[in-house]
């Protein structure tokens, strides 16, 4: 009896303990939602809280007062990896007659601005997502998809070779799920040093984290109607 | 004890004495609350001759609406402040609804303010009472949506709320209209400064400061010492100069030149030396804590954080 009562209360006492360290975690779950999976994305989103940022713009880009809308800003859906944000929020923007004031950032350091820069094209995803998900599957102009898909997407695809006969295979609300979210692209970052295949995921993640960013419901009821057509 | 209100019972006005009647409420009692407002009470966040309060735009999870004011007032129990610079929204009804224009909305507001349910401040009021806080100042988007009758009409509602004065993000220009109203009503108006340096109509440097001041003397500086940071200010040199017109302190850190908001003491902001200078001199400005830094722990707990640094300040 005595051999089981040590070891039982070892893992009761460890139990108590890992529930203090728990409760002694300040972290505001119910302002910030509980962390996240990834590292790298919780990272990204705590520095764009502990900076100030979602104060003003929200903590999913959701703007609060008169804070700039992020979540449909022309400049943050044309930002490639911070090169349009990184520059402004180390000069900050002085306060006009109607504009409040953004401080500047000056003295954050580069990895802190990509951070935060994450953060806000990974909200702006999401949200964008939401908000296209949220629309109805309406009809959409095949032709204008074309001239999109032109435009946008043949760089990598065409719908006479990997996109062929696609209109056969899926209804117009899968093909939308996919355009807006396409499953292959589902891939964690890997930081294994062979990263070959990593990278060409990594760049199509790209292009299509900024079209989504970007889409209007026009554009995706366009895009899909142009691939359902391709039978 | 902060030598700013010379309002007394007797600026009950007709239209009070109409209200409390219609309200079931007796002059006398309305008098004996609002004179109650005078008597000098136990504060718990007046500290080694500093009397602190909190700006509770601070919790920036809670929205700032009455429906919240329940939850507002256990916060600042928790913290320990007994006084508070209370926003507006925090008492008046939201008007903004699905359907309903911006100017419609404005315009109930208006008429709310007018006619306000009777006895409605005074059951504000003793919410805070009750939980041993009380209202510094009232915080007021004035703008020039406001009629003269509107303006009136929130000083009275800030009055029975036991406010010394009305504080708002205004300019230069607006500051005029508002001269006569503040001391009809035994009040202040405060003027709070932002770091907006190129805008000739807005309070961020000394000189519009003094400018502003000088249009009233019931016009008192609410100097928020972050901005002023930012503006590149002297914040020591402003209370040097104009403590006697001073009447509280927006308390916060951040950095020079427009720079970010900032924890307590990381920042540019001399919170230090100007608590000091309060408590040595022994000069009866309110120090409110507000801040903008971000935060991953609960807002509650990070406003215990600051106010510990305040206390150790003034220890």
């Amino acid at each position: 009896m005595k051999r089981l009562l040590v070891p039982g209360c070892v893992l009761l006492f460890t139990a108590s303990l890992a529930a203090q360290t728990a409760t002694h975690r300040s972290y505001d779950t119910a302002f910030l939602g509980p962390p996240m999976a990834d590292p790298v994305l919780q990272h990204a989103k705590e520095t764009f809280v502990l900076f100030g940022c979602g104060y003003c713009h929200g903590v999913n880009l959701v703007s609060r007062g008169e804070a700039t809308d992020l979540m449909h800003s022309a400049l943050v859906g044309s930002d490639e990896n911070g090169n349009r944000i990184g520059p402004l929020l180390r000069a900050g923007i002085p306060q006009t007659a109607k504009l409040s004031p953004m401080p500047q950032f000056s003295d954050l350091s580069d990895k802190q601005i990509a951070a935060i820069v994450t953060w806000i094209h990974y909200a702006r995803r999401k949200g964008r997502f939401q908000e296209l998900t949220a629309a109805s599957v309406q009809s959409g102009d095949a032709a204008a998809g074309k001239t999109y898909f032109d435009r946008a997407c043949s760089s990598c695809h065409a719908i006479d070779r990997d996109l062929a006969g696609i209109g056969n295979k899926y209804d117009a609300a899968a093909l939308r799920a996919a355009v807006l979210d396409p499953k292959g692209l589902k891939v964690e970052l890997s930081f294994t040093v062979d990263r070959i295949k990593d990278t060409k995921i990594t760049t199509a993640q790209q292009r299509h984290h900024a079209l989504l960013e970007n889409y209007s419901v026009d554009d995706v009821a366009n895009l899909v109607a142009y691939l359902a057509s391709s039978r | 004890m902060f030598g700013v209100r010379k309002e007394s019972t007797d600026s009950l006005t007709r239209r009070d004495f109409g209200k409390a009647m219609l309200g079931g409420v007796s002059v006398f009692a309305l008098r004996s609350a609002i004179a109650g407002a005078q008597a000098p009470k136990p504060n718990r966040s007046f500290i080694n001759g500093v009397q602190f309060g909190l700006q509770p735009f601070c919790y920036h999870d809670l929205a700032m609406t009455r429906e919240n004011r329940g939850e507002l007032i256990q916060r600042l129990v928790r913290n320990g402040m007994g006084m508070v610079e209370l926003h507006a929204t925090w008492v008046e009804p939201r008007f903004n609804e699905p359907g309903v224009s911006v100017a419609a909305a404005r315009d109930r507001l208006r008429e709310w303010r007018l006619t306000p349910p009777p006895g409605y401040y005074l059951g504000v009021r003793k919410e805070l009472d009750s939980a041993g806080i009380s209202v510094f100042t009232y915080y007021v988007n004035f703008d020039d949506s406001y009629t003269d009758a509107e303006f009136d009409a929130v000083f009275r509602g800030a009055q029975i709320l036991g406010a010394h004065g009305c504080v708002g993000s205004f300019g230069l220009e607006l500051s005029r209209r508002l001269v006569p109203f503040p001391g009809r009503h035994g009040m202040f108006i405060g003027l709070h400064n932002h770091d907006n340096l190129s805008d000739p109509d807005a309070y961020s440097s000394e000189a519009s400061m003094v400018k502003g001041l000088s249009m009233s003397p019931d016009f008192k500086m609410m100097l928020d010492v972050r901005h002023f940071t930012a503006a590149d200010g002297d914040c020591v040199g402003f209370l040097e100069r104009h403590h006697e017109r001073m009447a509280g302190m927006h308390v916060g850190d951040r950095r020079k030149h427009n720079g970010r908001s900032a924890p307590f003491g990381e920042g540019d902001a001399p919170i230090i030396e100007l608590l000091r200078m309060v408590r040595d001199n022994r000069w009866p400005i309110v120090a409110l804590l507000e801040f903008e830094h971000g935060t991953l722990r609960p807002e509650v707990e990070e406003v215990d954080l600051m106010f510990d640094y305040c206390k150790r300040a003034v220890a």
